[in-house]
Order: structure tokens, then C-alpha cells, then sequence
């Protein structure tokens, strides 16, 4: 007999209902922890707008992949000491890092980039061949691929046409001393005849290896120094003569930010640097004497034209656990679709890509008044697949560019002459090498 | 003329100095909060103009970002690890004042260790430690690190406060029937309270603004402020605006403290100053 103090009677129907809603509350459950258990990978880069147009499209990647990503944007000071130390240690917590070009020596050598050559064998929708030569270089050893170019910036020159116009330059002078012959015309107290960022180790050598110079006797494979040979003082003279009389003043110190204000209320004429920096100078919420500005190449030297190229990519960490979802973002990333829209909605010009420089509404954005600046873009890419640019992967690189930010600062500054500072700083490069037991055949 | 004639003259214009001397001390400080509450465009602006529309876009752009989570932490971290400085720091120090240990010199030798060499010493042994204890990017790790390196100083500073009462007053204590404890706890402290004050502003300054810790210990959860500010250093350009804006706040609560305790701050500094 039931006993009405405990309720009422369950009645087989009402059994069956609640059986199968447990059921199916499990069954809801299971799927919920599954979507929670979704694969979650964490990628970190510098602080930079392509990463801002990755963030904006990452939607549309996580609902294609079920990989939700979350991308730690930082400095470079912060990055740099970030990553060396995930990598050393063979912390997983990071599945994609940027590859930033002036380390891609050591860590390559160190064994912290995964060889991305078995993803690409199985995706070959990546069409490497696209990326330009320039941009690859940095990230190849022999057929081993380490990372995927991102960003490629390349050394151009942003000026007045209207100043140069009006001291008698129908168009950017073509030579070293020609700049410098301009420079000293043009400047004034109010506007200044040249000014440059303060990375000088990637400034400089647009003239040294166009005089015959560089840092290195034949990068990778002997590492000889080179900072005392006659060319080197004589390019390390010029480039501090332009920085001291015709910079403004603090002219060897002025960081990116400093550079572009200057530019943007016209109190310089003429402006060298990579072009992801010289794009912001026509930023028209910035500044009113964007449509005053033109491009064009850096000059040349008797040895001909030698323009920088900076390359960043992403690799994939090789203590990750998550590999194949980091190269499914990694490929998404640097996709063309992914890279085309990066540059169309975000304003991103350095491309690595030579569809993306190639296609026609990019050309239609990015043409300023009659400077094809994806074409200059991608000439400097290419061109900087020649080989000369090795110098700057080589794994003593990062130390050796910081010293030699240091000589031309000294130079530039007065506290020491041409020759002397360059001697000095020869004689540090050599004992820094021989530590590091770097191949040296001088 | 005469010296007593001259004399309210200079007394006149010793408010002038002491301004003039401000001024120059503060420059920097008024120049980056000027430089929070202006457009780019202003700020870079030669030569620049003292008086400009200002613009709270900077404070703005902050508080929809992520700075605020990395403020949180740095506020989190530093008043944990002040209380716990404090609270561990304090009963050590009048241990080695008052106990007379055989061992309290090299005892007190060893607590500095942790100050023996500088932080990037320990910056590698610490990652990998904190790597297998899984405290690497938490608010944890960082108040650990900080404890670690708090302790040394509540210790010493204490310790010269606890040294500088006499030991007659404890005495009375006892006699009046308190334990050690009660003695500590109703006579000893607060007769120690600028010292307790100057101590706290040091551990909490010590926490707030350290920079290298939390840069190689972190990573996106446990940021604290001081390296979030870094990171508008953008590939392309500084974020000055919000690298002034983020800068003038971290500065307002260690302002905030120290006005609040300035009084004891002062008597803190200069006890022992002056023995009668």
C-alpha cells in the first residue's frame, strides 16, 4: 500500500519521462564537456596590427577548426626575453612563437623550431613559392623550413617631394653622397635634411654593404669581422655625419615613435627606414602633409643597391603538445585569404606574399601618389633573396648588432672618431666571436 | 647693509628655492601626466604648449583594454605580499631583537641572502623551479617571490626599531602581567608604528614596481602593471598616450599610501636620528 507521506505514487509513465531526461541531460553534458575540452592553443608576438587583424578574424578561424586560439601580443623587449626562456626551457606553454629573423640562427641551431617541412608535405595549399624569396631566406636551412614569414620590412625612403621640389630635386637623390650633398641643402633649424629610427645596426648597413663593406668576411661561413675595413669607416662616418649636422637634434636616439611625430609635423624632409614604419608618416588622422610625402628606393652605393630586409614568421615550439593544431593556425595565419584581408582592413602593407603585393585592390590602397609602394615592396624582397643578408642570421647576431648600435651612437655623438670607434669595435666583435667559437678564417 | 637687515630677505626667498627645487624635482612627473592627457599629435608638438584642451582618450583606451587585469594584479600582489611581509617579518625581527639567540648574528647574516645578489641571479633557478610547481603566471608565484625578497628587509628594518626601544617598558609589561605576546602585541608595536609604516611602504613600493619578476614569470593571466605598460611599446610605434596614462596610475596608490602615512613616514625615517 503507498503511503501517502511519502508523496505520491511514481507512475511508470512518469519514470520513463524523468529516465530519458536524465538521459538526455548527460547525453548534454558529455557534448558541453567536450566543447570545453576543445583544443585551446596559445600563440605570442610582438605588439603589431597584423596580430590585431589575426584577433579580428579569429572567429571565423575557431568555428572552421574548433581550436580556439589566444594570442599574447607584447614588445619586443618582453618577447625577446620571453621566448628565449619558454624555448630553453622546453616549456610547452606557448605552440606558436614569432620567429623573429636576427635570432632565427640560434634558435634554429638550438634545435627550438619544429621543421615544418611534414605539415607542408601533407598541406600543399600553403604554396610556399608565393612567399618572396627575401622573406623566406631567413627561415630556410637548405630544404628545412622553420617558420612561416608573416612580415617583411623593407628599407625605403619616405620624403617631401614638395621640399626636395623646391630645392631643386625633381626626385630623391640616387647616391650616398648625394643624400648627403641634399641633406646639408635642405637643413635648417625648423626641418631637418634626414632623420632615421635608432636601430641603427639595421640602418647603417644600407650604405656599408653597398660600398663594398660588411659586418662579416662571408656570413655564415666565416665570421671574420669586418668593422675596421676602410669602407666600413667610411660608410660609419657618413651615416654619423647625417645623424650629427643634419638629423634633428638627438639624432642617433630618436625612437620610431619620435621619428613619426617629426615626419608628420614636417620637421623633416627626408626619411629612411622599413616600411612598415614610413607607411605610418601618411597617416592622414595624423598629420595634414600626407598627400606632400612620396617613396622611393634607398639610394646606391658604388657597389650598388643594397636595401635591408626585416623578417618575422611564426614557428611552431617544439615542446608543444598541440602540434597539429599549431600548424593548422600557423597555415590560417599566413595564409593568402588571411593575409589579404590583414592588409586591406588593417592597413598591413609589409606583406610577405607575392599574390597579396599583386593584387589589384591592394595596389589601388597602397599607391601614393605614384609611388607603387607594393612594388618597391617586393623589389626589396626580392632582391634581399640574393644572399645578402645572411650576415644578420647568424647566431652571434643579436649581441654583435647591439654593439654596433653602441659604436655608431659613440661616433655620432662626437665621444669618439670614425676609425677609433670602429677599431674598438672591431676588436669586441672578434672577442665576442672567438667565445663563441664562431667560424673565423681572417 | 646689515646682517639682521638682510636676513628677512633671504628667509623671503627661501619659499622661493624650496618651489624653485620642486619644480625641477616634480618636472618629470607633471610633464608625464600633461603628456596622459593629450593627443599624440600634442604631445609630439614642437615647440610644445604647456596648456592644451586636455583629453581623458588616453585613461579611456586603458580601460577598455587589458591594463586593467595587470593594475588588479599588481595591486593584489603587492598588498598580499606587504600583509604577509609584515606578518612574518615583524615577530622574526623582535625574535633576534629580543631572544638572544647564540646563532642571531649569522642568522641574521643569512636572511639577506636572498639580497646577496641581483634579482637576475635567481631569475633562471626560479622559472624552472616555478615551471614544475605549475606557479609560473600566477598572482601566487609572484607573492611567494616577493615574500621571499620582503622578508630580508621587514627583518632588518624591524629589527633596528625593536633595537632602538628599551627593553624596561616590556618589562613593565610583564610585571603588569602580559605575557611576551601581549607585551609584543599592546606595548611593542605600536610604539613601533612609524616603523611599521616606512617598512610597509617599502615592501609594497618593492612589489609594485618590479619589473623583472613579473617579466619572466608571467605571461598573460598574472601580468602586473609595470611590464603591461612595456607592451605598448608597439612593433610599428610607441603608445606614449598610453604608456603615460597607464604610468600616472600606477603611481597614484603608492601616492595614495604614502600621503596617508606620511606622518609616521617622516618619524620613521629620522627615528634614531637624534639620541638623548
Amino acid at each position: 500500500m503507498h503511503d501517502p507521506r511519502f508523496g505520491r505514487r511514481l507512475h511508470r509513465r512518469q519514470f520513463l519521462a524523468g529516465a530519458l531526461a536524465a538521459g538526455g541531460a548527460v547525453a548534454a553534458g558529455r557534448a558541453a564537456t567536450a566543447q570545453t575540452r576543445r583544443t585551446t592553443i596559445k600563440m605570442m608576438q610582438v605588439s603589431h596590427a597584423y596580430a590585431n587583424g589575426l584577433t579580428a578574424q579569429l572567429g571565423e578561424f575557431e568555428q572552421k577548426t574548433g581550436i580556439k586560439v589566444e594570442i599574447d601580443q607584447m614588445s619586443f623587449p618582453v618577447l625577446n626575453q620571453r621566448a628565449d626562456l619558454e624555448l630553453a626551457s622546453g616549456s610547452g606553454a606557448y605552440d606558436v612563437i614569432q620567429m623573429v629573423f636576427i635570432r632565427s640562427g640560434r634558435w634554429i641551431r638550438a634545435g627550438w623550431a619544429e621543421p615544418l617541412n611534414p605539415f607542408l608535405a601533407k598541406d600543399k595549399d600553403v604554396d610556399v613559392p608565393d612567399f618572396v624569396g627575401g622573406a623566406m631566406a631567413p627561415f630556410r636551412r637548405g630544404e628545412t623550413i622553420y617558420a612561416l614569414p608573416w612580415l617583411a620590412d623593407s628599407t625605403v625612403v619616405g620624403y617631401r617631394a614638395d621640399l626636395l621640389d623646391k630645392a631643386g630635386y625633381a626626385k630623391p637623390p640616387q647616391t650616398f653622397e648625394a643624400l648627403q650633398e641634399m641633406a646639408a641643402k635642405i637643413h635648417t633649424r625648423e626641418t631637418a635634411g634626414f632623420v632615421t629610427q635608432d636601430n641603427l645596426h639595421w640602418i647603417w648597413p644600407n650604405w656599408l654593404i653597398s660600398y663594398g663593406g660588411n659586418f662579416f668576411a662571408n656570413a655564415p661561413d666565416d665570421l671574420t669581422p669586418r668593422f675596421d675595413t676602410p669602407d666600413a669607416i667610411k660608410t660609419a662616418e657618413m651615416f654619423a655625419t647625417l645623424l650629427a649636422k643634419y638629423s634633428p637634434p638627438g639624432g642617433a636616439k630618436l625612437n620610431s615613435a619620435v621619428v613619426h611625430a617629426i615626419m608628420h609635423q614636417g620637421k623633416a624632409a627626408y626619411y629612411l627606414d622599413g616600411f612598415g614604419n614610413v607607411q605610418r608618416i601618411i597617416d592622414t588622422t595624423k598629420t595634414q602633409l600626407a598627400d606632400r610625402m612620396a617613396f622611393a628606393n634607398t639610394p646606391n652605393g658604388p657597389k650598388g643597391h643594397f636595401p635591408q630586409l626585416a623578417v618575422h614568421g611564426y614557428l611552431i615550439n617544439p615542446a608543444s603538445k598541440k602540434k597539429e593544431a599549431a600548424w593548422d593556425f600557423l597555415r590560417w595565419a599566413v595564409s593568402k585569404e588571411t593575409m589579404l584581408k590583414s592588409a586591406l582592413e588593417h592597413g598591413h602593407m609589409a606583406c610577405t606574399r607575392s599574390s597579396v603585393l599583386n593584387n589589384p585592390e591592394v595596389k589601388k590602397k597602397f599607391i601614393w601618389r605614384g609611388s607603387d609602394m607594393p612594388a618597391l615592396h617586393e623589389a626589396v624582397m626580392k632582391r634581399a633573396g640574393e644572399g645578402y643578408m645572411a650576415y644578420r642570421t647568424i647566431p652571434q647576431f643579436p649581441p654583435i648588432g647591439d654593439r654596433v648600435i653602441i659604436a655608431l651612437t659613440a661616433i655620432a655623438s662626437g665621444q669618439t672618431g670614425a676609425a677609433d670607434g670602429m677599431k674598438a669595435l672591431q676588436k669586441d666583435a672578434e672577442a665576442l666571436l672567438r667565445k663563441d667559437g664562431a667560424p673565423m678564417k681572417g | 647693509m646689515s646682517s639682521k637687515r638682510r636676513r628677512p630677505i633671504v628667509r623671503g626667498l627661501y619659499p622661493v628655492a624650496v618651489g624653485g627645487l620642486l619644480l625641477v624635482v616634480l618636472f618629470p612627473v607633471l610633464w608625464l601626466v600633461l603628456f596622459s592627457l593629450r593627443t599624440e599629435q600634442e604631445s609630439f608638438r614642437m615647440p610644445p604648449r604647456l596648456f592644451v584642451m586636455p583629453t581623458l582618450q588616453n585613461y579611456v583606451d586603458l580601460w577598455q583594454g587589458k591594463f586593467l587585469r595587470a593594475f588588479e594584479n599588481s595591486a593584489v600582489t603587492a598588498t598580499a605580499t606587504t600583509l604577509l611581509s609584515l606578518l612574518l617579518g615583524v615577530p622574526a625581527a623582535y625574535a633576534l631583537s629580543r631572544a638572544g639567540f647564540r646563532s642571531e648574528r649569522p642568522m641574521s647574516l643569512w636572511v639577506l641572502a636572498t639580497r646577496m645578489a641581483p634579482p637576475i641571479a635567481f631569475g633562471i633557478p626560479f622559472f624552472l623551479i616555478y615551471k614544475e610547481l605549475d606557479l609560473i603566471d600566477t598572482r601566487l608565484g609572484l607573492v611567494v617571490i616577493y615574500l621571499s625578497f620582503n622578508l630580508s628587509l621587514v627583518i632588518w628594518m624591524m629589527r633596528a626599531f625593536f633595537d632602538g626601544l628599551p627593553r624596561s617598558l616590556e618589562e613593565a609589561a610583564y610585571i603588569d602581567g602580559a605575557g611576551v605576546l601581549g607585551a609584543f602585541v599592546r606595548v611593542t608595536l605600536p610604539l613601533c608604528a612609524p616603523g611599521l609604516a616606512t617598512t610597509a611602504i617599502f615592501c609594497f613600493l618593492l612589489s609594485w614596481n618590479d619589473f623583472f619578476y613579473s617579466l619572466i614569470l608571467t605571461r598573460s593571466e598574472a601580468l602586473t602593471a609595470p611590464v603591461a605598460i612595456v607592451n605598448f611599446m608597439n612593433y610599428e610605434s610607441w603608445d606614449y598616450g598610453k604608456i603615460s596614462a597607464g604610468a600616472t596610475l600606477i603611481m597614484l596608490p603608492v601616492v595614495a599610501f604614502s600621503l596617508a602615512v606620511r606622518r609616521y613616514l617622516i618619524r620613521g625615517l629620522t627615528a634614531g636620528a637624534v639620541k638623548g
